[in-house]
């Protein structure tokens, strides 16, 4: 217990990790689904939303609970993040919000509002999926002003814009057949390229712009342990580069497998970002520890949280079981 | 403009925004149930119909409750830095409880109940709805615990500035929560009884008189005849309840200046807080004495014993009669629509429209009443222990101003999107399952 007790920041911030990364998988599907319906005819975008219908609001509410954490448990860290990100917070909100109220406009609003609500589907999803790359990126840098700061988080916009499409474009394989699917494959190429860029560039830039992350990368020996992450990725990038181009496949029963390595990947990416910053939770001005809140409050949220936590896993899961397999159309009876 | 307001107005404008949907959803979520249930004890495909038909709108009104309420995890922070750090041991394990065992089990189990009918057994179904009606119920419970204990603040200590909790069961059950939560609940009932009544009585209006919509027209009219009475009685509880924990408020909602006894229920006035007065009023004598203390002289407070530290009165004043007068409407309505309902099997035209135009009273009343609870806590935000002002966050106010017009411009835009497309909705499915099938069915046979 007291070894809990003194390292309950550090649990916090294991949960708030895991929550951020549940978000940044599962809603980044369902957000990349929603840039991807820029390509899709009318028809084509029903069954794309066939294929995320029952699972986006929940989804969703892992940045809540991410959000949440980050608020109660590290309250001085929340403080400095969001006065920080005050304006593409708002912007990302309001992405949010037009593509969380289109789900519903677009089908059940008058015929001709409907195509309407598909674009405000479309630009609330990108909206959303470049104002938290840009926050990515702004929290890299540490939150410094200049030209090349602000280029690089716009560059990091773009960059987890296209992971969200390679993440959308597996789970389109996963749940949908035909003409879609082989379509979709076509997506899953060309932003895994795009998103490998991408990831080049955040891994290249994290090093440079603090020494002390440098430091943690590349001294004697912690290279040789850390090397794996790289390898890992580069091995993953090409595994999945090879398996998409024998895509798609006659027999179904491999189809869940990109997706599978699509949530690999952002999990050695988030891996990689949250060893070049830990012990810090606002990079190289706030550590975990001094940010954390008082222990007898985060003891009261980590038995809800402990005892709470496998029943949702369950239950999603149980989701996940009903709704399996190719997506069929949205109905209500 | 003043940064402070500037940020209340943001805050207060997405909070009320909010609450108009939940307000919906906590109740729908058990009549849903309620018309699944006389569905699978009746096989009477009509009570199906309407359960189609209501978990459209509950869908709908749920999306636009997740989108603003996200808005509103973030706006905590952003627009009060002040109160996560004062009181953030208590308001965090809070929020957290809610987000645990409320937001996740409504999310994921509300895929099953809109789209998984057919493809998990029945009982799987109804449980799911079961348990998205529990989850928002328990998630109203959370922050209802939260918002009481703002109001009525219990079982913590102050230490070195900041709150510790020193007690979970006197911050959970603090002295004004039963009566908050029991009045939000039914409040939410109201809502939704008046919401289905409204938009059955415009169907029925149509001539789409299908069983469904007679069915859920009963219901509608029926649960809102027997919440009504409910609700005064609960909500003249609560407000003794506030007497006695913030008299201010109860002072600013009855425009009473002076401690005194034989005071009047003033009906109507314009209070005048420069010359502590109140201007062109309308008495009972002896009324507000009568209410709050159950005698002609009992000793009422008066707002001249907190000079400099009661809400603004007129917000609060106003705001509560607008609540009470939509009450007393709906009581008037609703006993009037249930009689006949209830003797003739039917209601007229007129009274039909009635419901109709109180299609919404609901919200109105709802929305009064959390101004008069909220404006009249003011000056605080958790009172006796943070003020409104020190909360506030050191955002400059071009940049609240800003987000401030957007925020205003999209939630005006979803407001007129969402009344427009309950009434689309209502207007098509008059020819889906609701009349008899015969009536449009497409002739397919060729002739032979």
């Amino acid at each position: 217990m007291d070894l809990i007790s003194n390292n309950l920041p550090i649990v916090f911030a294991g949960l708030m990790a895991i929550s951020i990364l549940a978000y940044v998988i599962l809603d980044g599907y369902d957000l990349g689904i929603g840039l991807l319906m820029a390509r899709g005819d009318r028809s084509e975008r029903d069954r794309m939303i066939a294929t995320i219908g029952p699972f986006w609001d929940a989804n969703e509410t892992w940045l809540v609970l991410g959000i949440g954490l980050l608020l109660v448990a590290f309250p001085a860290a929340h403080g400095m993040i969001l006065t920080e990100l005050y304006l593409p917070v708002a912007l990302m909100l309001l992405g949010l919000t037009l593509r969380g109220v289109a789900f519903e406009f677009r089908v059940k609003a008058q015929v001709r509002f409907q195509n309407a609500w598909d674009r405000a589907f479309i630009g609330g999803s990108l909206l959303a999926a470049l104002t938290q790359g840009y926050m990515l990126g702004r929290y890299i840098m540490g939150f410094q002003n200049g030209l090349w700061q602000e280029a690089f988080a716009l560059a990091a916009g773009f960059g987890l814009a296209a992971a969200y499409t390679f993440v959308g474009s597996t789970w389109l394989i996963a749940k949908t057949e035909g003409e879609l699917q082989a379509r979709a494959v076509g997506w899953a190429r060309a932003s895994l390229l795009l998103t490998l860029i991408g990831m080049i560039a955040v891994s290249l830039a994290t090093p440079l712009v603090s020494p002390r992350i440098f430091d943690r990368w590349f001294s004697f020996p912690n290279i040789i342990g850390l090397a794996s992450i790289p390898l890992m990725t580069g091995a993953l990038f090409l595994s999945l580069w090879i398996f998409l181009r024998r895509m798609p496949r006659a027999d179904h029963s491999l189809d869940l497998v990109p997706f599978l390595g699509a949530m690999a990947l952002f999990t050695l990416g988030f891996l990689g970002l949250a060893y070049s910053f830990y012990p810090y939770i606002v990079p190289e001005k706030l550590t975990i520890r001094a940010a954390a809140s008082a222990t007898e409050s985060l003891w009261i949220i980590l038995l809800g949280a402990v005892f709470v936590l496998p029943f949702i896993a369950g239950y999603t899961a149980f989701s996940y079981y009903v709704f399996r397999g190719k997506a069929r159309e949205l109905r209500y009876d | 403009m003043d940064p402070i307001l500037l940020a209340r107005i943001q805050f207060g404008a997405n909070i009320s925004f909010h609450i108009l949907f939940p307000t919906i959803t906590i109740a729908l979520g058990w009549v849903l149930l309620f018309f699944k249930l006389r569905f699978n004890a009746t096989g009477n495909e009509a009570w199906m119909n309407a359960y189609r038909f209501w978990v459209k709108v509950f869908a709908l009104s749920f999306a636009l409750g997740v989108v603003s309420g996200i808005t509103m995890s973030f706006q905590f922070g952003t627009n009060w830095p002040g109160f996560m750090e004062r009181v953030g041991n208590i308001a965090g394990p809070l929020l957290a409880y809610e987000v645990l065992t409320a937001f996740f089990l409504e999310a994921t189990f509300l895929g099953i109940m809109l789209f998984g009918f057919r493809r998990v057994p029945g009982w799987a179904h109804t449980l799911a709805t079961f348990l998205v009606a529990f989850g928002t119920t328990m998630s109203a419970f959370w922050i209802l615990v939260l918002n009481s204990w703002m109001h009525t603040p219990a079982g913590f200590e102050m230490r070195e500035g900041v709150a510790h909790a020193t007690d979970w069961m006197a911050i959970i059950f603090n002295p004004s929560m039963p009566y908050r939560l029991g009045h939000m609940l039914l409040a939410s009932g109201l809502t939704c009884a008046f919401l289905i009544a409204g938009l059955s009585a415009w169907r029925w209006l149509r001539q789409d008189r299908g069983e469904d919509v007679r069915l859920a027209l009963r219901a509608g009219v029926f649960l809102a005849a027997a919440l009504i009475p409910v609700q005064i009685l609960v909500g003249d509880l609560h407000g003794l309840n506030t007497l006695e924990h913030q008299p201010a408020k109860v002072a600013a909602m009855e425009g009473n200046w002076e401690t005194r006894g034989n005071v009047p229920l003033v009906l109507f006035a314009i209070p005048n807080e420069r010359e502590r007065r109140n201007d062109y009023a309308i008495e009972v004598p002896n009324g507000a004495s009568l209410i709050l203390k159950h005698k002609a002289d009992g000793v009422v407070p008066g707002l001249n014993d907190h000079i400099g530290k009661h809400p603004p009165v007129a917000p609060v004043f106003y705001a509560f009669r607008i609540m009470v007068g939509m009450g007393m409407a709906m009581l008037a309505l609703s006993w009037l629509g249930a009689f006949l309902l209830w003797r003739k099997g039917e209601i007229p035209k007129l009274i039909a429209w009635g419901f109709v135009a109180m299609t919404f009273s609901g919200w109105v009343a709802t929305l009064a009443g959390w101004y008069v609870t909220e404006i009249g806590r003011q000056p605080w935000l958790v009172t006796g222990v943070l003020t409104t002002a020190q909360a506030a966050s050191a955002v400059p106010a071009g940049m609240i101003g800003t987000t401030l017009a957007l925020y205003l411009a999209i939630y005006a835009l979803l407001m007129a999107a969402y009344i427009s497309v309950l009434f689309h909705l209502a207007r098509k499915a008059s020819g889906a399952g609701s009349s008899p099938p015969q009536a449009y069915a497409p002739r397919l046979q060729p002739a032979e």
